[in-house]
């Protein structure tokens, strides 16, 4: 278990580097992820955000760099280590990308049946518990993911990153699509989790409202590499680089800024 | 998965999962330690399901979860937790927690509140209502594919009367496109698979009429079914099975991305860019493809002939022209555009079909060739019962 600043690390990325067509994405990108954090990853498009956390997950290599895993580095890992580690996180990704051919709670079952051997009646209940949990109404259940709007296609998605209780969740633009309404009540659902499961959460977003009400701690991406992390007030009070300040003190940043509203209490 | 201590790390046995239940004055004890994790769940809802619900003697007897030796917990095991708990309450014990930490509480609080919830009933049919529905679901489904069919083909033409009327709204670039997939890369193909089946009846054939003596006859056979029946059909099927289908998929998948909403948003008619070049373009290649079908038959013939009839080629050539005559081309001929019109209408038909999901493209696709070859080989045999009737 490595330690850092007397906190857990979870994740940590080293020297990574990668580019596509020619075109360099990143070139020495380091990050930690800590245990128990909502760490929001920002920056401009095409810098590789999602491609980040598909790195991260293991569905990209890298052409240069090292990703740990609670303490193991991802590339002398055994396929049979491999997959218990993907035990332990969930990932929710753009829409849900929910198995179009299983009802709801028959996707929530899919890691558990996979993964685990359950009895059916158990495995019902906890898939119900969970769909409950994410906030998805009972009728839901038994909706093929075709009749769902997709803000609960979004959350019947968590649901399914969240079956076996992981330790970590990565969510990938999870406010995206979402009217203001569902977005707040999605950052809400996020930090109640995150207390009640002890999540820790890695999300890649856009949104300046959940940056400012939910994150802990938010890393930008820019110039190739992680530029800076800090609390979302930190970086709007000392931007020290050109995107960042774009992005934190523009009009939209002022306008979603704590100063106006009440953060959800940690 | 919450720890009671991070930095604690479990050895196994601390790990392994457990419970007793114990009475110490008037409370009723479950001592629950280890790890209450969905890893370990199977063994703890066993072993909880065995357990017997106390029954209290008194009405001041208490119940108590006692989780202090508890270091790992989830939602599965606050569920197995709370579902026991539930069961005393049940059986008239009051139950509270005791050991837990602030995490612990709030998770079990969590998933006491939420396995409150009302479950939906899934509705339960008999297998007979089941067969029943099935059966007129099918039959139904027969019908309405009749008249979506035909429809379609009334629209179809209507596009087309519009379109020689408006020759503008004709896309030439989109109609070489599906020539070229359709037709030019079928070539290969068709070329091999009516040549070999060519061969194949010959040699058959051969093998077959030797015992009458009327081994020569072979070359008739073959001629006539080349012409009549063996390059159509062979060219009809694996048209449909490989532009029927892509049709399907690339129309189904512009459906899937509201494509196709955002065309006619825009004032442009799917049906003019879309179904009319695929129909018209299957129309002009499968009758050139049929007499590539027809020729490549003729001569796989003519080679097995040559192997086991050991006929030459202007012999071989000869036989033919005693066999066959225009009449025999044609009949196979004729049934070209209108099987090309059949897959066409399909396959776009069924693309246009498709729904919102992955699924739904994948089972119109497997419709879309099914359908074709179906209505294809109905084709045929009306026209052999119509061509038989007026003698050719």
């Amino acid at each position: 278990m490595t330690l850092q600043n007397g906190r857990e690390v979870l994740i940590s990325v080293r020297g990574l580097a990668k580019s596509f067509g020619g075109y360099q994405i990143w070139d020495g990108l380091n990050l930690d992820v800590y245990r128990g954090e909502i760490l929001a990853i920002v920056g401009g498009s095409g810098q590789g955000k999602s491609v980040l956390m598909r790195v991260i997950t293991g569905l990209i290599k890298p052409e240069a760099g090292d990703v740990a895993l609670f303490g193991n580095n991802a590339k002398t890992l055994l396929s049979q280590d491999r997959l218990e580690i993907e035990k332990r996180w969930g990932i929710l990704f753009q829409d849900g990308a929910l198995f179009s051919s299983l009802t709801v709670l028959q996707n929530i079952q899919v890691p558990m049946r996979e993964h685990l051997e359950l009895p059916q009646a158990m495995m019902d209940d906890l898939a119900f518990l969970k769909l409950t949990m994410v906030g998805l109404p009972p009728n839901a259940a038994h909706k093929f993911p075709s009749e769902l709007s997709g803000g609960m296609r979004k959350r019947a998605g968590l649901a399914r990153a969240l079956a076996l209780d992981p330790e970590i969740v990565f969510l990938d633009e999870p406010t995206a699509g979402l009217d203001p309404i569902g977005a707040s009540d999605f950052d809400h659902l996020i930090r109640k989790l995150q207390q009640t499961l002890g999540l820790t959460v890695y999300m890649v977003t856009h949104d300046l409202d959940t940056i400012f009400t939910v994150c802990d701690r938010v890393a930008v991406l820019a110039d190739k590499k992680i530029v800076r992390t800090g609390s979302p007030a930190e970086l709007q009070r000392h931007p020290n680089h050109p995107w960042i300040e774009e992005y934190f003190c523009g009009e939209r940043a002022r306008a979603a800024s704590p100063g106006e509203r009440a953060r959800i209490p940690a | 998965m919450l720890k009671r201590d991070h930095t604690l790390s479990l050895s196994t046995q601390a790990r392994a999962p457990g419970f007793r239940v114990e009475l110490r004055g008037t409370t009723f004890r479950l001592i629950a330690s280890g790890a209450w994790t969905v890893v370990e769940a199977t063994k703890l809802d066993s072993a909880l399901k065995r357990l017997r619900v106390p029954i209290p003697p008194t009405p001041d007897f208490t119940g108590e979860m006692d989780i202090a030796g508890i270091a790992e917990i989830d939602t599965a095991g606050a569920w197995l937790l709370q579902r026991t708990a539930a069961a005393w309450e049940e059986g008239g014990l009051r139950t509270r927690y005791a050991g837990a930490t602030e995490s612990f509480r709030i998770l079990i609080e969590e998933v006491q509140r939420r396995g409150n919830a009302e479950r939906p009933k899934v509705g339960q049919t008999s297998a007979m209502q089941q067969l029943t529905e099935d059966v007129t679901k099918a039959l139904t489904g027969v019908w309405s594919d009749v008249v979506q069919l035909t429809s379609f083909l009334g629209e179809v033409t209507a596009a087309l009367g519009r379109m020689i009327l408006q020759p503008w709204r004709f896309r030439p670039k989109s109609f070489v496109h599906h020539l070229d997939h359709a037709g030019l890369r079928a070539v290969p193909i068709i070329a091999l698979i009516c040549f070999l089946i060519g061969a194949v009846v010959m040699q058959q054939g051969v093998v077959q009429l030797k015992p009458f003596g009327a081994e020569p006859f072979a070359v008739n056979m073959v001629a006539i079914l080349a012409l009549r029946e063996v390059g159509i059909l062979l060219t009809a099927i694996m048209v449909a099975g490989r532009s029927g289908s892509a049709f399907t998929a690339e129309i189904g998948s512009m459906k899937m991305r509201e494509e196709i909403d955002a065309m006619r948003t825009l004032g442009i008619d799917p049906m003019d860019t879309l179904v009319l070049p695929r129909v018209l373009a299957l129309v002009v290649a499968l009758p050139l493809l049929t007499f590539l079908g027809d020729i490549t038959g003729l001569i796989g013939g003519g080679v097995m002939a040559m192997a086991v009839l050991g006929l030459d080629v202007s012999t071989y050539i000869d036989k033919l022209h005693d066999a066959v005559d225009l009449q025999h081309f044609m009949a196979g001929m004729i049934k070209a555009p209108f099987a090309a019109v059949i897959i066409g209408l399909v396959g776009c038909l069924e693309g246009l079909k498709v729904e919102g999901s992955a699924e739904s493209l994948g089972t119109h696709v497997t419709s879309a060739v099914v359908k074709a070859i179906f209505l294809v080989i109905i084709l045929d045999a009306v026209f052999a019962m119509f061509l038989s009737a007026i003698g050719m």
